[in-house]
């Protein structure tokens, strides 16, 4: 009989502990110390990966090499020119907001992070970075990768931390449709399939399959106009009050291991060419003025420039596969 | 008569290495399809020295869990209890039985305690998922537990732990 008094009991201290978790803060600090404990063992778990990061790096032959160095400098220099691009636009863009009066919102600093392990809970959709708070990470900040909007740290430890996917069932990104403006929330997935779906959307609302999403600023946890994803399908079902609208991440979710933090700046100004610092993994931005040689882009001698508009973007990639 | 403990490290490493497993990144794809391992382990060792792995040791292993998957805390602990009662007082009948009879058994304990930890997942809101995909999971447990168990019990009767 005592092994039912014994179950009745760690019950309710389980029971208790849940209580206290969800109503209190105070069991985040043990947590948060904990985490000395857990460290280790996501670093003893995540040696496999590295290793065979390691390997790709050691066994790979000269060619191979060659090869990706080759494209990866062509995309540079196609990088490059969109920011020159970019400079001016984002200019002549703070020109107008002066005139407008308007506060400055885009966010230029970020912080390198790798990911070091995804969620066992097949439930819940998040990833664990080799950032925590002894790199300066903070709650709530916005992780991205090089195609679209990732997530946000949800519990930061001392040297990892928890980021939410956008595709997590309980997340909702305020989104805007790019071509008209049209704002919504894209909650995460509650089917198997990871993606998004578009909430409360009217039956008569201006989206198309194809639209690209990206986040509007609101709720003010994102940063603005990051994109985040690509609408898939739209069903109007005369049965149901809004329609069902489905969208597909930009972000590599499942498959990158390189993301980035943006860092929380008020003073950031829009759009200035940034420069990684290895030392500090910080991408800074520097003044146009100020670039290395480098970085000075070469693109602009093998081609006209065009004018700097918004369609600029897909003629720099037609000329590149013209190139290429 | 209980003997005297020994060899604890024998199961703090098991322990170890099923938590190691249990983190270890897998294909998107593949998620549902990962055995529970810890839950293994602990089922087994809750078998093999009921006077020594019992429900506190289950809630010990559940809190670690909890603290390693950064979920709500108690919610493992919670369910990994009632694992470790069910086995307790399953545990002579389940000795006797064949190793595809013990899988049945290990189906239902382990698919009944994910259930139950998706439910409290639900009501404390950790999750708002539909579905129950995840029982895949108690099936791979079920398949790999033979094998488990054979390595398990190697290990227990080389190191003489009782």
């Amino acid at each position: 009989m005592s092994l039912e008094y014994r179950l009745v009991a760690f019950l309710a201290l389980a029971m208790s502990l849940l209580y206290m978790d969800s109503r209190y803060e105070y069991l985040d600090r043990v947590r948060y110390s904990v985490a000395y404990l857990t460290t280790p063992v996501y670093w003893l778990a995540d040696i496999p990966t590295r290793m065979s990061f390691w390997i790709d790096d050691v066994f790979v032959s000269q060619r191979d090499l060659l090869e990706e160095n080759t494209q990866l400098r062509q995309q540079l220099l196609f990088a490059q020119r969109e920011l020159q691009l970019l400079a001016g636009l984002a200019s002549e863009n703070s020109r107008l907001r002066e005139l407008q009066e308007a506060s400055q919102a885009v966010q230029g600093r970020v912080m390198t992070a790798e990911i070091i392990n995804v969620s066992n809970d097949p439930g819940s959709r998040r990833v664990l970075i080799n950032r925590g708070a002894q790199n300066g990470v903070i709650e709530g900040q916005a992780m991205l990768d090089a195609h679209g909007l990732m997530g946000q740290v949800e519990e930061v430890l001392p040297f990892t931390s928890w980021v939410l996917l956008i595709t997590d069932s309980r997340h909702g990104t305020p989104v805007q449709v790019n071509r008209n403006g049209e704002r919504t929330i894209a909650r995460g997935s509650r089917g198997d399939a990871p993606g998004l779906e578009l909430e409360f959307v009217p039956d008569t609302a201006d989206i198309s399959v194809g639209d690209l999403l990206v986040s509007s600023g609101l709720g003010q946890r994102f940063p603005k106009d990051y994109p985040v994803a690509e609408v898939t399908s739209i069903i109007h079902d005369p049965g149901q009050p809004f329609a069902q609208i489905r969208a597909r991440p930009l972000a590599q979710m499942d498959r990158t291991r390189h993301v980035m933090l943006v860092i929380p700046d008020d003073e950031a100004i829009v759009g200035p060419p940034m420069i990684f610092d290895a030392t500090t993994d910080v991408v800074e931005n520097v003044p146009v003025t100020n670039l290395p040689e480098d970085f000075s882009p070469a693109a602009a001698e093998s081609q006209p420039a065009p004018a700097p508009n918004p369609a600029a973007g897909s003629a720099a990639q037609e000329t590149a596969g013209g190139i290429q | 008569m209980i003997p005297k403990a020994n060899a604890i490290w024998v199961i703090l490493l098991s322990f170890l290495v099923a938590y190691l497993l249990a983190i270890v990144p897998f294909p998107e794809w593949a998620m549902h399809y990962r055995p529970q391992w810890v839950m293994l382990v602990l089922i087994y060792w809750v078998m093999a020295l009921p006077y020594r792995v019992g429900i506190g040791s289950a809630w010990m292993a559940g809190i670690f869990t909890d603290i390693l998957e950064g979920s709500m805390l108690g919610i493992h602990a919670f369910t990994f209890a009632i694992l470790a009662y069910i086995t307790l007082s399953l545990h002579q009948r389940v000795r006797l039985f064949s190793s595809w009879q013990q899988s049945g058994i290990i189906l239902a304990l382990v698919g009944l305690v994910m259930t139950a930890t998706y439910w409290i997942k639900v009501i404390t809101g950790e999750t708002a998922q539909e579905g129950m995909f995840f029982l895949l999971g108690a099936l791979s447990s079920a398949f790999v537990w033979p094998w488990l168990f054979l390595l398990l019990r190697q290990l227990r009767r080389s190191f003489d732990v009782h």
